[in-house]
């Protein structure tokens, strides 16, 4: 599995099973990122109360987050948020569409409810390149950059320009080894578009320590070797038509944990390589050690002597 | 391997093979123990001459004989960040399991990266030209081992870029 699925498991799986079977339920979990998830029937074993909590959810609605999550959940978006979360959606499971394709979209557009919910602020950003295009503003003039601080210690940063929407991720790696790991895995992002295959990626560039031009001057940032700044320039082609949006959108918010998510794996694939090679070592020295004799010893009336 | 390195390890054999004369020897300053000479240094009579065999700057061996013990140190090739790293995960790894390898020190001494420590007991009842080979591979071994590690880190952080840029061409 190289890629990562946008969508939560837990409540794709969950919900597909309960709109067959409903039943009492009261599941907390979690997705990446610190976001807590609720799943709950509180009145009836029919409806499902599907509560979110995430981090940046201030953030969020003052990018327009409610207004997506009512567009693409209608009704279902319940009026008041549970209590100790930021977001709840009401399902019921007697409304729920008929088995086959349109239920499998249902669940899905459930499943992505994490994922709907920080796409606003890229969607306001694409909207804003569109009025730059038309009305180009007076030269020097910057637009709005939107933080987004997902993580305690990282963002992601957002800002549109009159022909591109750049992306700024920060992002923290906590241990030395991450640290060269990432360094080299970036570097490789960086890389990756002389391809030709590549050429209609976005444009990744990565800096160390510094944070990139656009971003100096913003509060909160703190200088360290351990953070990185990597750096995606969208241009209108990735996100024009709006289903090509909706997949970059969901693609660019796995990066953090796509990124990370392959440095543990290859710390692990490390590992058991070095396993595998101690214990050929270990071969090659107990070939020098001397073998002690171990033959049967017997008293002469034919019995074993065992040493206990 | 090459021609160079081959060089490199036949010196270090030979000097092995010559310092791995040890002898059951007793200290001469507490009664009724017996220590490895050549990490307790309380006689300076029973220590012999210290060699550094060194291939260049970032490769060498330091070999410290003594009457009853000898001590050797190896300071592997690293010549960027990636490999310094990986190297000092290996030693690590094996010598949190020194316990396994009867002959490894626990901990280097400074300036090198893993270091041997064979004693007269462990000459005993090894074979002695058995524990130089040991030694010998393991110094080849260990030089290919991080460079392939290095290698399949590369290769993967290619194929996640490209897998995850793919995604957007589409």
């Amino acid at each position: 599995m190289i890629l990562l699925e946008p969508h939560n498991t837990i409540i794709r799986t969950t919900v597909l099973e309960k709109i067959v079977k409903p039943s009492a339920l009261d599941v907390q979990f979690v997705d990446f990122d610190g976001v807590r998830f609720h799943l709950s029937t509180p009145d009836s074993k029919t409806t499902l109360l599907l509560s979110m909590h995430i981090r940046c959810w201030n953030e969020l609605v003052q990018y327009g987050a409610l207004d997506v999550l009512k567009r693409e959940y209608g009704s279902l978006l319940a009026a008041t948020a549970e209590p100790d979360y930021n977001v709840s959606l009401e399902i019921d499971l007697n409304q729920a569409p008929p088995e086959g394709e349109q239920r499998d979209d249902f669940v899905r557009k459930l499943s992505l409810l994490k994922t709907n919910a920080v796409a606003a602020p890229f969607e306001r950003a694409f909207k804003t390149q569109k009025q730059l295009e038309a009305n180009p503003p007076p030269e020097g003039s910057q637009s709005e950059l939107m933080a987004i601080h997902y993580r305690d210690e990282e963002a992601i940063y957002i800002q549109a320009a009159s022909d591109r929407v750049t992306v700024f991720f920060s992002t923290v790696f906590r241990e030395e080894t991450d640290r060269i790991f990432g360094k080299v895995f970036l570097q490789e992002f960086v890389d990756a578009r002389r391809l030709s295959a590549l050429q209609n990626a976005p444009q990744v560039l990565y800096t160390n320590r510094e944070p990139p031009l656009e971003l100096r001057g913003v509060p909160g940032l703190t200088l360290s070797d351990d953070i990185g700044y990597v750096t995606f320039v969208l241009f209108p082609r990735h996100f024009t038509k709006p289903d090509v949006a909706e997949a970059t959108i969901t693609h660019i918010q796995l990066f953090r944990d796509y990124l990370h998510y392959h440095i543990k794996c290859s710390k692990a694939y490390m590992h058991s390589r070095m396993r595998a090679r101690v214990s050929e070592f270990q071969k090659v020295l107990n070939r020098a050690k001397t073998e002690v004799a171990t033959t049967e010893r017997k008293t002469i009336s034919g019995r074993t002597m065992q040493s206990r | 391997m090459s021609n160079v390195l081959k060089n490199y390890l036949a010196a270090v054999r030979a000097t092995l093979t010559a310092a791995l004369t040890l002898q059951d020897f007793s200290s001469q300053v507490v009664e009724r123990h017996n220590f490895p000479e050549v990490e307790v240094r309380g006689s300076k009579e029973v220590l012999l001459n210290a060699l550094t065999i060194s291939r260049n700057e970032n490769e060498r061996v330091f070999i410290e004989p003594s009457i009853n013990s000898i001590r050797l140190s190896i300071k592997i090739k690293q010549a960027d960040e990636i490999e310094r790293i990986l190297c000092h995960k290996f030693t690590r790894f094996m010598m949190g399991r020194a316990e396994s390898f009867v002959v490894l020190r626990r901990k280097p001494i400074p300036g090198y990266d893993i270091s041997f420590l064979i004693t007269n007991t462990h000459s005993e009842t090894m074979l002695k030209h058995k524990v130089v080979d040991f030694i010998i591979q393991f110094m080849e071994d260990v030089d290919k081992e991080i460079s392939e590690m290095k290698l399949s880190l590369n290769a993967r952080a290619r194929t996640v870029a490209e897998s995850y840029l793919s995604m957007f061409g589409s």
